[in-house]
């Protein structure tokens, strides 16, 4: 299979105003094949936009490099950006000027000119069905339209790679159906490679061919989603919410040993909302077991018999967010 | 070249496309070039404190001496020059020797008010009741005598007065002694009594009151150099600050692009930085050069001289437009909000510009503030206006202050360069 983007040893470090570095990406290799959509999954802060700001050239790499189509970004910028188009997560278009006019804009930019460039901004209009409104002012838009004209902004040099940033970031669910299906279409009938950056588990479940799960400016899992999935064995993950009263390490030592299949129990007490609201988030008891459904009563009783109100239960299937939860004890939201 | 012009004329559509840009660009500036330039042209005509005239003595009599000193009494505007020279070189003379050649030049460009040339053998005409011619070369009108024309007259009238008592009791004298029979008078006798009656005759003269007084801040008539026209100084100083206003405004408009990403698309697309940077500087530039325009325009409108040199006039425009550009560039990169970069705007242009002349001329500022006053890009920029527009100077009288202006911008074309936020 061929490769369209290859990054190694990815670095990026920035300084702080006291005179310190933070590292914001440490040494990202990555492998993306032609025809896929890759999606890296991470919380917000892991690095995934300075790690695909690096590869579309926007950010010069501390260290490493990286290459599109076979051009290095560093040292071939020009003819490694012919080969992509870029959607960032800010809309990134003049809100004074009318849809049409920024795609015109853009596609000039491109090289594109003339009867070339006026049937590429119908079909991308077209294609994000904006027509109706092709002729009115950015700023007049909903946060979803403005989205689809951002999207069609990056597809107007038809690349054969696209970098999809956060894409869904702040719409409604209408409009993030229609790009999630958008994405699907670029890749299933353009043949288009896809970078696609989330922190939305369900994304990346629904499009990613594979998934590279980023955390503290690392690539700590990358695969296909049976691949990554494996990584945490055929374990269900039980979600049982409790009452306020305190699981002691006591106790969840006591399950993984007398209930068989259990092989993990981890435990996070409530947390205050805010300073001063006096509310806090539920005790949530999280059990990773070979088969959960059938170890369920036997957890429920311990939990009764050791006083502990139980709320709520959940059974989770193996997914990404399990993934991220074992490899880094932590929820992707949290 | 394409993509870059392409970024101009889309920043440049983007910017006119708003309406309050289009007041800042056109309505406020023109008004206040209206308002400055009738107020300037109000008071006095707004002509300057002094007349530069040279003056060539090639007599070197005590009667051209004589001569000097009644036209300098006549109006306490004019200097003489190369006589009444200052340390300063109001005169303009750069040290180079004043002969009739460059004078007539000086007085053709205008860089002068006139010239006075006393012709040798004038002290000699004077006595043996001859005519003298006195040359006077000006770009005035001389059916609209000007102040130093109308000055060098009421002298000459004078003295051409006293010269004719002279002569006429000198002939008295002499046909009064034949005709009565009476012994002749020595020479010196006759010589010191007949100039007694020179001196008082002049006297007199002098001290009658004339019948027209002159001023030089009467002098709206004049159509020499100098801000006869107050449009003269409206216009360039206003241009100057409204180029301050609006290119300097474009700290703001960077802040925003990189905020909302914009920028970053061009930088995701295949152009160099040096393109989408030379498209920035590129926009702000023709944008200030737009607002000259407007302004000088307006000053066309209302009969504003614009000097014999329209490329040197160009050329100070492009200089100063090219080094307030530079200037927003290198202080954008330290901006952090919108309403910081505003209050930058007015904090600038409201100081440099009068502090650089660009409200009234510099030279009735104390020397102090005109030294402090060079400071601001803006003085530089009038200094080469007044070269121009006022003195009919040319393109090498300007050069200096090009040279200064560019200077400055390539500094800061470097800072700016340097620290540019892409991201």
């Amino acid at each position: 299979m061929k490769t369209m983007v290859e990054a190694r040893n990815l670095r990026k470090s920035y300084k702080r105003a006291d005179g310190s570095t933070i590292e914001a990406v440490k040494g990202v290799d990555l492998d993306i094949h032609q025809g896929e959509i890759f999606s890296l999954l991470g919380p917000n802060g892991a690095g995934k936009t300075t790690t695909i700001s690096m590869i579309s050239g926007l950010v010069a790499p501390t260290e490493g490099d990286a290459t599109i189509g076979g051009h290095s970004i560093t040292k071939q910028p020009m003819a490694a950006k012919r080969l992509m188009g870029f959607v960032p997560q800010e809309i990134a278009l003049y809100p004074e000027l009318s849809a049409r006019q920024n795609l015109a804009f853009f596609g000039r930019m491109y090289g594109l000119g003339g009867k070339k460039l006026s049937r590429r901004v119908d079909e991308l209009i077209e294609f994000v069905d904006l027509a109706d409104r092709q002729n009115d002012r950015i700023d007049t838009f909903s946060g979803g339209m403005k989205r689809r004209v951002n999207l069609a902004a990056g597809l107007l040099n038809s690349p054969p790679l696209i970098y999809m940033d956060e894409p869904t970031v702040g719409i409604d669910p209408q409009s993030r159906r229609r790009i999630l299906d958008t994405v699907k279409l670029l890749r299933d009938e353009q043949d288009m490679t896809v970078l696609y950056t989330t922190h939305l588990m369900e994304e990346a479940q629904e499009l990613s061919d594979r998934v590279g799960i980023m955390d503290h400016g690392e690539i700590i899992a990358m695969g296909t989603q049976a691949e990554l999935t494996q990584q945490v064995g055929e374990e269900d993950r039980l979600e049982i919410t409790t009452g306020a009263q305190n699981v002691g390490e006591a106790l969840t030592e006591r399950m993984q040993q007398d209930i068989a299949g259990l092989t993990r129990v981890l435990y996070n007490p409530p947390e205050p909302i805010g300073e001063n609201s006096g509310e806090s988030t539920p005790a949530r008891l999280t059990v990773f077991a070979k088969r959960g459904r059938t170890a369920l009563p036997q957890i429920i009783q311990t939990l009764d018999a050791a006083g502990i109100d139980i709320q709520s239960v959940e059974v989770r299937e193996p997914d990404l967010e399990a993934v991220f939860l074992a490899l880094t004890g932590r929820a992707l939201r949290d | 070249m394409r993509s870059i012009l392409t970024i101009i004329y889309n920043d440049l559509s983007i910017y006119l496309s708003q309406r309050g840009n289009l007041v800042g660009l056109l309505v406020i500036p023109v008004l206040l070039t209206l308002v400055i330039g009738w107020s300037l042209g109000r008071i006095g005509g707004g002509g300057p404190t002094r007349l530069r005239v040279d003056l060539i003595d090639l007599d070197r009599s005590d009667l051209s001496a004589h001569l000097i000193e009644e036209l300098r009494a006549a109006n306490d505007a004019l200097v003489l020059c190369p006589l009444d020279n200052d340390a300063d070189d109001y005169c303009r003379l750069e040290d180079e020797p004043l002969d009739v050649d460059r004078a007539i030049q000086r007085a053709h460009s205008g860089r002068t008010r006139a010239l006075v040339v006393i012709p040798a053998g004038y002290a000699d005409a004077l006595v043996d009741f001859r005519t003298v011619t006195i040359d006077f070369y000006s770009r005035s009108d001389p059916m609209q005598p000007g102040p130093v024309l109308q000055g060098l007259n009421a002298v000459l009238q004078r003295t051409s007065s006293a010269s004719m008592t002279k002569g006429v009791a000198a002939a008295l004298l002499d046909n009064l002694t034949t005709a009565a029979q009476l012994p002749a008078l020595d020479e010196e006798t006759r010589d010191s009594f007949l100039n007694t009656l020179y001196d008082r005759a002049l006297q007199l003269s002098t001290e009658q009151p004339p019948a027209v007084l002159f001023r030089v801040a009467d002098s709206a008539d004049d159509s020499e150099g100098g801000i006869d026209n107050g449009f003269n100084q409206s216009a360039p100083g206003m241009g100057s600050l409204y180029v301050m206003f609006t290119v300097l405004g474009g700290m703001a408009v960077l802040l925003r692009e990189r905020r909302q990403w914009t920028l970053q698309r061009l930088m995701a697309l295949p152009l160099s930085r040096a393109q989408i940077l030379g498209a920035k500087i590129g926009a702000y530039f023709t944008l200030g050069m737009i607002q000259f325009f407007i302004v000088f325009a307006v000053g066309a409108a209302f009969g504003m001289d614009f000097g014999s040199n329209p490329p040197a006039l160009l050329a100070v425009m492009a200089a100063f437009v090219l080094c307030i550009t530079a200037l927003t560039f290198a202080l954008a990169p330290w901006i952090k909000s919108e309403g910081q970069a505003r209050g930058l705007v007015l904090l600038l242009s409201l100081s440099l510009a009068p502090l650089g002349g660009a409200w009234w001329p510099l030279e009735i500022v104390p020397e102090f503030m005109q030294t402090i006053g060079h400071l601001s890009p803006v003085a530089w920029a009038m200094d080469a206006f007044q070269d121009l527009i006022w003195y009919n100077g040319a393109f090498p009288d300007v050069l200096p202050e090009i040279a200064v202006l560019l200077a400055a911008a390539a500094v800061l074309f470097a800072i700016g360069i340097r620290s540019f936020k892409y991201e």
